[in-house]
């Protein structure tokens, strides 16, 4: 335990924070900057951290990197907002929070819906830092040892599993997440090849993916909701209440297991990079669905979706920070760009930074125990402000909606590709929806693909083409099992019962 | 009057991501047969079509799944339309002039009488965006009435 936790480093740590009060100027307006840019459909986390990174050239190192921790974490909560209210996913690690979090907030439970959000993020954000407060270094030696065949496997369980929620026709399901991973791998293959692109440049780069999420999640359900007044039918439940946000805040932890599954996944396998977030929130959702009595209530608007989604993303938050500190690798966009803070401060990541600089990664864990607390009382400030979208018209909220994802894709994009990416993409997930098709199953498809890809090609030129190659990585054997076992376990148990019961009544 | 039957469309689809996967699957083969160009899209198409004839059979065995309810197709295509115009109009209009003509037609559309709302709101929604937007974003956005270098 000596080896794992310095004790002096973290008094040094803590006396760096709490000796002076300039540190925590800049915390509360980085979690407000988060929160407007996650809360925004289209404006991303890693966007506002690149946009305020010249400002962090005036601050400390510290001071850098709890301003953007602080966007990081207010970012993260705010991605699910929209999720809840609209439907739309701010980033890939709010796809699980649409699941419940908006039919909740159809059934006129938003205010719940968003204090349930609220609560499971302050939990995970605060468990993900405990952890990685713990066990920073046994989690960046974990880190080393995934390799590509693992990456792959993580995201072919991802994937499978999402495909598999569809559960009134797999077929369907599987089939638009391997539509999906084709899709993904459009534009110039690690062959140097441009596949797919019909002559199109912007399709050198492959799909946009963040635009192709908001049009096959968000624009495809506006379009179902031509025609109906409100998001909420019924007159009385389109109220904002605090004291009903307050009460789903409490409701969270009335699951504490739900949020603990959610946070232990968070943070293991949001320390994965480059799908770390994006998996770990729909992992902790099947997961919880799976285990519950009654997986029939997912999808229809149980605050337990609700749970499992926000904990495990606010603490792949943690995940990602723990490979970024020890490791220097980041994850994701939001910590390539704290990589570039490091930069710019003249400070590289890695095992030297954790053992040189142990007091400063310990201020920055510490300093972001008390950003929950931070986070609480703004998230609480700042919901009942944007629930009143529920109070809006939906002839009004519509065409406002569908024009900021257009506005949010030509940001992401910088070009016309983002919102003719929207458009189409709309389009298919409106055809994809009322035919049966899983709409997540296609999205994670498309975020993934090039990245499978990578990690099936790096795998095949590391084991020279051999298959047993596989069968000598036991991480990859473990996640293959536990694909198989979350894919067919509940159907060989139910198969094995059915047979005991036959033989017993024989 | 149904313009296609639910089955129909719902083969159709099928039909339609089979013939997707095959060229998609083809087109990458003549542009590069090695293992690094193929080595995703190749086991994945085959799956794919795989699953695209078993949900065939589902369907001609009248095993598939009934259609979810949702708006009927006459009410969604106008809008469908409306937004394609606006989207490849934005280059042509820009996004501030785009936005407040898509916003006032979509409100038209849905019934909304009020001109004082109609025009108020598009106004207001249209240029707001777009000037936070164009001030936000690192780079020049097509725009008619504010200034860019676009």
């Amino acid at each position: 335990m000596v080896d794992i936790i310095d004790t002096v480093a973290i008094a040094e740590g803590a006396s760096l924070v709490f000796s002076s009060f300039e540190p925590w100027l800049v915390v509360i307006p980085g979690i407000i900057l988060g929160l407007i840019f996650g809360a925004i459909p289209g404006l991303q986390i890693s966007m506002a951290m690149a946009i305020f990174l010249p400002a962090t050239l005036y601050m400390d190192f510290l001071e850098a990197m709890l301003f953007l921790t602080a966007i990081f974490t207010g970012g993260s909560f705010g991605s699910g907002i929209p999720a809840i209210l609209m439907n739309i996913p701010g980033t890939s690690s709010a796809i699980a929070t649409a699941f419940d979090g908006y039919p909740m907030a159809k059934k006129g439970e938003h205010n719940k819906a968003l204090g349930v959000a609220l609560g499971a993020s302050c939990f995970g954000v605060l468990f993900g830092y405990m952890i990685l407060f713990l066990l920073i270094k046994p989690i960046s030696g974990f880190v080393l040892k995934l390799g590509p065949s693992e990456m792959f496997m993580v995201i072919l369980w991802g994937m499978t599993l999402i495909a598999s929620l569809r559960g009134d026709s797999m077929a369907k399901g599987l089939l638009s997440g391997f539509i999906g991973l084709l899709i993904g791998t459009i534009g110039f293959s690690g062959a140097g090849v441009a596949r797919g692109t019909m002559g199109n440049e912007y399709l050198l780069d492959g799909v946009p993916v963040i635009p192709a999420m908001m049009g096959m999640f968000a624009a495809s359900e506006l379009f179902k909701l031509i025609n109906t007044n409100y998001l909420v039918e019924d007159q009385d439940a389109r109220k904002v209440s605090v004291k009903e946000i307050l009460s789903g805040f409490k409701h969270a932890f009335s699951h504490p297991w739900v949020m603990l599954r959610g946070s232990i996944i968070g943070v293991f396998v949001g320390a994965v990079p480059g799908v770390g977030s994006s998996v770990s929130n729909l992992l902790s959702y099947i997961e919880t669905k799976r285990r519950d009595k009654d997986p029939e209530s997912f999808g229809k608007g149980n605050p337990k979706g609700v749970v499992a989604a926000e904990s495990a993303n606010s603490t792949s938050e943690a995940g990602s920070m723990a490979t970024l500190l020890a490791l220097g690798i980041p994850g994701g966009g939001a910590t390539a760009v704290m990589l570039a803070a490091f930069a710019m401060h003249n400070i590289t990541g890695g095992p030297q930074f954790i053992r040189e600089e142990t007091d400063i990664v310990y201020a920055i864990i510490i300093a972001n125990f008390g950003q929950v607390l931070i986070l609480m009382v703004l998230g609480l400030l700042f919901i009942p402000l944007l629930a009143n979208i529920v109070k809006v018209p939906m002839n009004y909220l519509v065409p406002s909606v569908l024009a900021m994802a257009t506005f949010g894709s030509f940001g992401l994009t910088g070009n016309i590709s983002g919102p003719v990416t929207v458009l189409v993409f709309s389009c298919v997930g409106w055809v994809f929806s009322r035919l049966n098709y899983s709409i997540p199953a296609t999205v994670i498809g498309i975020l993934l693909g090039s990245m499978a890809e990578d990690a099936l090609l790096q795998t095949y030129q590391i084991s020279g083409g051999q298959l047993s190659y596989l069968f000598d990585r036991p991480m990859t054997m473990v996640i293959l099992a536990m694909l198989l076992i979350s894919l067919f376990g509940s159907k060989v148990t139910a198969m094995l019962t059915n047979k005991a019961k036959d033989s017993a009544n024989a | 009057m149904k313009i296609i039957t639910p089955k129909a469309a719902d083969l159709f689809v099928v039909f339609f991501l089979a013939s997707f996967t095959l060229w998609y699957g083809i087109s990458s083969w003549q542009v590069s047969d090695s293992a690094e160009n193929l080595i995703l899209i190749l086991p994945v198409g085959i799956i794919a079509l795989v699953l695209c004839s078993i949900e065939i059979i589902n369907q001609l065995l009248g095993r598939s799944h009934p259609i979810e309810s949702g708006q009927p197709v006459k009410q969604v295509l106008p809008v469908m339309s409306l937004f394609t115009a606006y989207v490849l109009s934005l280059e042509w209009l820009g996004f501030d002039i785009a936005t407040t003509l898509f916003i006032a037609a979509f409100l038209l559309m849905q019934g909304e009488r009020r001109w004082v709302w109609v025009i108020g709101y598009s106004i207001c929604f249209g240029m707001f965006m777009s000037y936070f937007f164009a001030q936000m974003l690192p780079y020049p956005m097509p725009m008619s009435i504010f200034p860019t270098d676009y």
